[in-house]
């Protein structure tokens, strides 16, 4: 700062203060282009977790879409997200179209996810593998580049707490109580009792899976599909089990 | 060395200011120099417990807000000279809480040499709840046999891990027990009320004592003299069991079986 600063130059300047901080923000990955549709995936997901999720800032990533969106086009799967629940502030980089795309709308490009990209470019050339890529490079790629494998949570998760492991899986020792609520992009493991609700492949990984060592669940779901447990069935309460998805329907079975 | 133990529940009802009185009587009892405060700012009943409701003069509000020194609000117990009562203020609500003025009277109480302070916590997660527990070594997590009081504790055990100084300072929840109040074991055999067992698998933490349900114990309230005093009453005896557990004694848990029918009681019916 320059210290000789006229005064009326500093009295401007203390109008208002410019920060850099960071800030976790979720990353939606528009996979289908119909408003509607993209909508109803959002609910889905605002629905599973309104604490995490209702009005949250996210950033829209249309780069897997072929082809890109119009301007018309991307401001209806914008509004589509809004009416849904969450709040788009920007676009994710993809390439020099989307630079185009975010001036006519006239919402920021976060350069954040850029590296993430040019990397999976790198990797990986071929434009099919894109989805596994980007699963795979996490929103939140740690500094040194290391990819985070697994959030693990060594106490129990009580009535009222909600754990959420981000772009990987969960591990719980210890129960999760009724009313506690665990997430995690990835799969979940539970070593104790599952009395609450568990919700795994919440960015849409279908192939997660649920592990319990006692289950008591009130609600399970994994990529979306769920299943409530008012009565819980006797062949599988309070033994260990195993939860997956097959052909779109939500299966358990003891360990 | 000062240690801090909140008594406290979620639920309302459960008996936390019944046993905070006990405790520090059961404290003071064994000779310790003991402080119990009373959170529940608008709804104060520690004093009425403590059968000192007539010697309020000064409360808790007026320390905080410097409107008297710690020194004039204690309230000497009549039996006890090592035990003191801080009185919650009648006429404010839990705003008149600050998280600095609570420090504040925990440092005084500190430097007087207390060797126990009880903070008897409001019902609720709220501010009065969570100022009870924020200073806190040690907790007590006041539980009825039923799935509610179960879950309310649940949640409060959370916050206990988590909304505390010793867990902002990265210093790990301190040590959490759980006291089981009115507990019926010929109730619990029935099937109509939750075992000790229950209680503790869904919690996970450790039973302190369980004290009988028990007439005396209302009795006790309402003649103002804390329940531990009444060595005949199974209650009284429950608590004493509690503090000493609570001073790290190893002392076997009773009153958890419903008494066997004799002979004569089984043929003839009761």
């Amino acid at each position: 700062m320059n210290a000789r600063t006229s005064g009326t130059a500093a009295e401007a300047l203390e109008a208002a203060d410019v920060r850099f901080g960071q800030v976790g923000i979720a990353n939606v990955r528009v996979r289908n282009a119909d408003p509607a549709t993209l909508r109803a995936a959002i609910e889905l997901r605002v629905r599973e977790a309104p604490a995490l999720f209702e009005r949250a800032p996210v950033v829209v990533d249309l780069s897997f879409l072929s082809p890109q969106p119009d301007a018309a086009g991307a401001r209806a799967l914008l509004q589509a997200i809004r009416d849904a629940g969450m709040l788009p502030v920007g676009l994710a980089y993809g390439d020099e179209a989307t630079d185009a795309l975010a001036h006519q709308l006239e919402l920021p490009l976060i350069a954040k996810f850029r590296a993430a990209y040019e990397r999976a470019a790198s990797a990986q050339p071929a434009a099919e593998h894109a989805t596994h890529t980007a699963t795979a490079a996490a929103p939140t790629p740690s500094a040194a580049g290391e990819p985070v494998t697994a959030l693990q949570h060594p106490h129990p998760v009580r009535t009222g707490q909600q754990v959420y492991a981000q772009g990987c899986d969960l591990i719980v020792v210890g129960a999760v109580a009724n009313g506690a609520e665990v997430l995690a992009d990835g799969n979940i493991h539970i070593y104790g009792a599952l009395r609450g609700r568990a919700f795994a492949g919440t960015a849409g990984d279908k192939a997660a899976r649920i592990f319990c060592s006692e289950f008591r669940a009130e609600i399970v779901s994994i990529a979306g599909h769920y299943r409530v447990f008012e009565e819980l069935p006797s062949s599988f309460a309070g033994r260990a089990v195993q939860i997956w998805l097959e052909h779109d329907k939500l299966q358990i079975d003891p360990l | 060395m000062t240690e801090t133990i909140v008594i406290t529940s979620g639920k309302g009802g459960v008996g936390k200011t019944t046993t905070s009185a006990s405790l520090s009587v059961g404290l003071a009892l064994r000779g310790h120099k003991t402080a119990v405060i009373d959170f529940d700012v608008g709804l104060r009943n520690l004093d009425l417990i403590m059968g000192c409701e007539r010697r309020v003069v000064y409360d808790f509000v007026n320390v905080i807000q410097n409107e008297a020194t710690l020194k004039q609000a204690l309230i000497r117990d009549k039996r006890h000279d090592n035990l003191f009562v801080l009185a919650a203020s009648q006429t404010r609500d839990k705003e008149a809480l600050t998280q600095e003025g609570v420090g504040r009277v925990l440092d005084g109480l500190q430097q007087d040499g207390f060797e126990y302070i009880v903070c008897d916590s409001p019902a609720g997660i709220e501010k009065g709840a969570h100022l009870a527990m924020y200073f806190a070594d040690r907790a007590v997590v006041v539980v009825n046999p039923e799935v509610s009081s179960v879950r309310d504790s649940d949640r409060i055990l959370g916050l206990l891990a988590s909304k505390t100084r010793r867990a902002e300072r990265g210093e790990g929840a301190g040590a959490q027990h759980l006291l089981l109040t009115r507990y019926n074991p010929v109730r619990v055999e029935a099937g109509e009320m939750m075992s000790v067992g229950d209680v503790e698998e869904i919690l996970g933490i450790p039973v302190l004592g369980v004290i009988p349900e028990s007439e005396q114990v209302l009795a006790a309230s309402n003649s103002g003299v804390p329940v531990i005093h009444d060595a005949t009453s199974i209650a009284g005896q429950a608590y004493t069991d509690a503090v000493a557990r609570l001073l790290g004694e190893d002392v076997p848990m009773r009153f958890i079986d419903a008494p066997k029918k004799g002979f004569f009681k089984r043929m003839f019916g009761t």
